[in-house]
């Protein structure tokens, strides 16, 4: 019965059933678009720069200087590859210098890499376009690898020659010209101003380092998930040295990502706020209108319960109703443009610039869809109260007088 | 038998301006197979004395004493049930919910009752033929002539086999062609099953057929007749 008085009034049901249909695949599509341009910067990020667990020495992150480095460091590498979770391990040397051409200078980080382990634990090499050369395939001493922003700014070619000048561990200034081996695109505009990559043993040669020492050791596990108890376990392995997890050393990519899980929650909120009073008023107008049909039943002999559950039920499936529909809507929604992606790229150019990708892939995931459901349910619930008490407050003997 | 039974019934409305005493110290019984008018002017107490014979409103003072228990004890909670299972009602509008069928408004009390299918087919079938709207099963109530409607409403009243029937104005919205129709049915069910019906009324076609008039006057009955056969 309650059913069919949904549909006595078309048209006001369906309204307050598409407003929540729309409110929820609006909120819902808002927060996966979000979602997902986060999920894409965060992994974007962890592939091609972080990696999920990074070793330094102490004061190296808080002066960057080439003499804080790390000692026998393929020691402290053999360890850490008996943990099992850990997938690969590379390290670096790190100087900060100047790049220059004959017409311009840029101050920048030099990483020097092992490019064979340096594959394994960060996608950099995968940034590099077919046309735009190789990541370190040829054995020639000093190649360069620089970003394409760079290139523009220095305006250099594949093959042109850069001079590279930094500080060498004795402090002395020193400098060596590199050819452009390769010139990659991260799509992360800050960071592919600031990087150019070496390999470690050109660095290390230049910089005179000792022996068995670098600056910095990237940790790549098979599931970044497991990276709080590596960490760890790493550190009770690694004492003297630095061991963060990507979220410290990266702060603003874990305050976005947990922000998200707030938004979605926020965002959702006020919606379901909105649509409740929307539902409020459209069972409160029914009641009103449905005054001396309740009072015939309640005088008949439904009991209040009985009448309780009806109102309930009708106002709570108004919810309901919209809120599957918006889910499912929302889902496909998410899995279409999940895959295919929505491009963006003509309306927002200086996206790329922090971080985030111009082809947007909407993400949910079923946690999310799980705490929308029991917001709706809330919602109808919440909704169904004032207008079952105003429809209990009844008195029969009043409501059948004519 | 007596079915009903009030003692010193009054009933005062406190909330307006002026106390009215709607109801102003009734006593009457009622048999088993009464077909009895309440009359009167507008405003005299009709409606008033029938909710409360119903248990749809509490007296001031009195008691109203239904198969020898005194309804003013009942919780409301079990006033309802006690409706349900003793007392049928025809009111003047609004009988009927719209979303159902004719058939589902008439089992609509068998229903709460959580009577088995079988009973309730069985019963309705008999109650629709007695009342002369067979074939209008799944008809929904709008579809239906104010007469037919109020045959549904009876045939409702009826199908929980209650006491006796309560119809306040049960004929004011009809014509007089479905005004005679349903009385003619009421008549013929009070007088081969015996069941007892209590109008309260000004209308004269309805007072013409009834076979007790109790008259009504600022809360009072001033006249009670018997129509001796
Ligand atoms: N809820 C109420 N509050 C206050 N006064 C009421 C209330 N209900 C009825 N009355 C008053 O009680 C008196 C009796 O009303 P009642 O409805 O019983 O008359 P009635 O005989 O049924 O009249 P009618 O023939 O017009 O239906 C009237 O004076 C009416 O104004
Ligand atoms: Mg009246």
């Amino acid at each position: 019965m309650a059913w069919r008085n949904i549909w006595r009034n078309k048209l006001r049901s369906s309204v307050v059933i598409m407003a929540v249909t729309i409110g929820l695949f609006g909120g819902l599509a808002a927060t996966g678009i979000m979602k997902g341009m986060v999920v894409d910067m965060v992994k974007n990020t962890l592939e091609t720069q972080v990696s999920n667990i990074q070793i330094h020495n102490k004061d190296f992150m808080a002066n960057k200087e080439v003499n804080f480095l790390m000692k026998n460091t393929s020691e402290i590498i053999s360890k850490i590859k008996t943990d099992p979770v850990v997938a690969a391990v590379s390290e670096r040397t790190k100087s900060f210098g100047m790049a220059s051409t004959a017409s311009k200078g840029i101050g920048v980080i030099i990483n020097g890499v092992e490019p064979e382990n340096e594959k394994k634990v960060t996608q950099l090499f995968n940034k590099i376009e077919e046309e735009n050369g190789t990541y370190f395939t040829s054995d020639k001493k000093n190649r360069i690898i620089i970003s394409e922003n760079l290139a523009k700014k220095l305006n250099v070619k594949l093959k042109s020659k850069i001079v590279i000048t930094f500080q060498d561990y004795e402090g002395n200034l020193t400098g060596a010209s590199f050819k452009v081996e390769g010139i990659y695109n991260t799509h992360n505009s800050m960071f592919d101003e600031q990087n150019v990559f070496v390999k470690k043993t050109d660095l290390d040669r230049l910089l005179n380092m000792p022996e068995n020492t670098s600056h910095e050791i990237a940790v790549l596990l098979n599931d970044f998930q497991d990276t709080p108890e590596t960490v760890e376990r790493i550190k009770k392995a690694v004492p003297n040295y630095l061991v963060e997890g990507w979220y410290d050393i990266d702060p603003y990519l874990k305050l976005t990502s947990s922000l998200i899980t707030y938004m979605l929650f926020i965002f959702m909120s006020i919606i379901m706020l909105a649509l409740g009073f929307a539902i409020v008023n459209t069972m409160l107008m029914v009641i009103l209108e449905r005054t001396k049909e309740l009072g015939m039943i309640m005088a008949i002999g439904m009991n209040r319960f009985k009448v309780f559950k009806m109102i309930m039920f009708e106002t709570s499936m108004l919810a309901v109703v919209g809120g599957i529909v918006g889910i499912v809507v929302s889902i496909l929604f998410t899995w279409h443009f999940g895959n295919v992606g929505i491009d963006i790229s003509e309306v927002a150019q200086g996206f790329e610039s922090l971080g985030y990708s111009s082809v947007m892939h909407p993400v949910l995931e079923l946690i999310d869809y799980i705490e929308v459901i029991i917001m709706v349910i809330i919602t109808g619930i919440i909704a169904s109260i004032f207008p079952t008490i105003r429809a209990l407050k009844m008195k029969p003997a009043e409501a059948v007088r004519d | 038998m007596k079915v009903i039974e009030t003692k010193e019934l009054f009933k005062t409305y406190t909330e307006t301006e002026v106390e009215v005493k709607a109801v102003n110290g009734i006593s009457l019984s009622f048999t088993e197979g009464e077909f009895a008018a309440i009359v009167g002017p507008s405003g005299c107490g009709k409606t008033t004395l029938l909710n409360l014979l119903g248990g749809l409103d509490k007296p001031t003072s009195g008691s109203i004493i239904i198969d020898g228990k005194d309804i003013s004890s009942l919780s409301s909670r079990q006033m309802i049930d006690f409706r349900m299972n003793n007392i049928g009602f025809v009111f003047q509008a609004y009988n009927l919910i719209p979303v159902l069928t004719a058939k589902e408004n008439a089992e609509f009390i068998m229903n709460l009752q959580k009577k088995p299918k079988a009973e309730r087919e069985a019963r309705i079938s008999e109650l629709f033929k007695a009342i002369g709207i067979e074939g209008k099963e799944n008809i929904r109530p709008s579809r239906l002539s104010g007469g037919q409607q109020q045959r549904v409403a009876v045939a409702r009243a009826l199908a929980s086999k209650p006491k006796f029937i309560l119809a306040d104005e049960p004929t004011a919205n009809l014509d007089s062609k479905a005004t005679t129709e349903l009385l003619d049915i009421m008549r013929k069910l009070n007088e081969e099953e015996n069941i007892t019906f209590i109008f309260a009324t000004h209308d004269q076609r309805v007072i013409d057929r009834a076979k007790r008039i109790i008259n009504l006057d600022d809360g009072i009955v001033v006249k009670d007749e018997t129509e001796v056969v």
